[in-house]
C-alpha cells in the first residue's frame, strides 16, 4: 500500500477552503485514501474527518491509499498540499 | 426521520448560494445556509459532540449523530485574524445540548478588519440517502429556530 509523507507549508493549514479542495481531489479516485497526524487517521474523502485532525502549518501528514489508482491519488494530493491548495499567502 | 438543525446565530438568513466565497456558495464543503449574525454569539446547533474546533476559534463542528455532522463557519477567511476577536466557550470533544453557548466573537472587530461576518452553516459529507430542508424564514434565533431539517430522502 503506497504511503508518503508531506509537509503542510500553506499559513492556515487544513481549515475549510483547503479542505475543501483536498477532499475534492481525493474524491477522484477509487481508492480508499487514509490522512494521519499524530496517531490520529482520517478518511482523505470525508471534510470533517479531515478538519478534524487540526493540521496546521508545519503539521506532516501521512498519507496512505489502496485501490487500482493508489499511486496517482498520493501524488495528487502532495502535489495539491506542495501547491498549497492555490493559495497565496 | 426528521433531524432538526437549529440557528447557531441569531440574524438574517442567506442562500449559501450567496455567500461570497466559492468554497460555500459552490457548496465544496457541503450544502446549507448562511445567517449574517446580529449578535456575536455561536451556540450548538444541535446536540453533540464537538468534533473540530479551528485553533483561530472562527469554525467549530458537531457531530451530531455517527454520520451527520454540521459545520459552522463565523465569517469568510476569519481564519486570518487568527483568534483576534474570538473567545471559545467550549472545546473539541466536549458534549454539547443544542443552543448551548459555544463562540463568542466581536462583530465590529471582524469587520474592521475588513471580513464579512456572513456565516456558513454546512453540512458536511451528508450520506445520500438524506436531503435537507432548508427553513424560508429570513431570519432566526439562536438556538431556537430551525434553520435546516435533515430528512430520508
Amino acid at each position: 500500500m503506497p504511503e508518503i509523507s508531506v509537509t503542510l507549508t500553506n499559513k492556515t493549514g487544513l481549515h475549510a477552503r483547503p479542505a475543501g479542495a483536498f477532499v475534492k481531489t481525493a474524491k477522484q479516485f477509487q481508492s480508499d485514501i487514509k490522512a494521519s497526524l499524530n496517531g490520529k487517521e482520517a478518511n482523505a474523502k470525508s471534510i470533517l474527518s479531515v478538519l478534524a485532525l487540526g493540521a496546521e502549518q508545519g503539521s506532516a501528514l501521512a498519507l496512505k491509499a489502496e485501490g487500482t489508482d493508489a499511486q496517482q491519488a498520493l501524488d495528487a494530493l502532495s502535489q495539491l498540499i506542495h501547491e498549497k491548495f492555490g493559495e497565496t499567502e | 426521520m426528521k433531524l432538526e438543525i437549529l440557528a447557531p446565530f441569531t440574524g438574517r438568513v442567506l442562500p449559501i448560494e450567496e455567500v461570497a466565497d466559492p468554497v460555500f456558495a459552490e457548496k465544496m464543503v457541503g450544502d446549507g445556509l448562511a445567517i449574517e449574525p446580529a449578535e456575536g454569539v455561536g451556540v450548538a446547533p444541535a446536540a453533540g459532540k464537538v468534533a473540530v474546533f479551528h485553533s483561530a476559534g472562527h469554525a467549530f463542528a458537531v457531530q451530531v449523530t455517527p454520520e451527520i455532522g454540521v459545520l459552522v463557519h463565523v465569517g469568510l477567511n476569519t481564519v486570518q485574524m487568527k483568534g483576534q476577536g474570538f473567545s471559545r466557550l467550549a472545546e473539541k470533544d466536549h458534549d454539547v445540548k443544542a443552543g448551548q453557548e459555544v463562540v463568542r466573537f466581536d462583530i465590529p472587530a471582524i469587520k474592521a478588519a475588513g471580513y464579512s461576518v456572513v456565516s456558513p452553516v454546512i453540512l458536511p459529507d451528508l450520506p445520500s440517502g438524506y436531503r435537507i430542508e432548508k427553513t424560508t424564514a429570513t431570519s432566526v434565533r439562536a438556538g431556537q429556530d430551525v434553520l435546516l431539517t435533515i430528512v430520508r430522502a
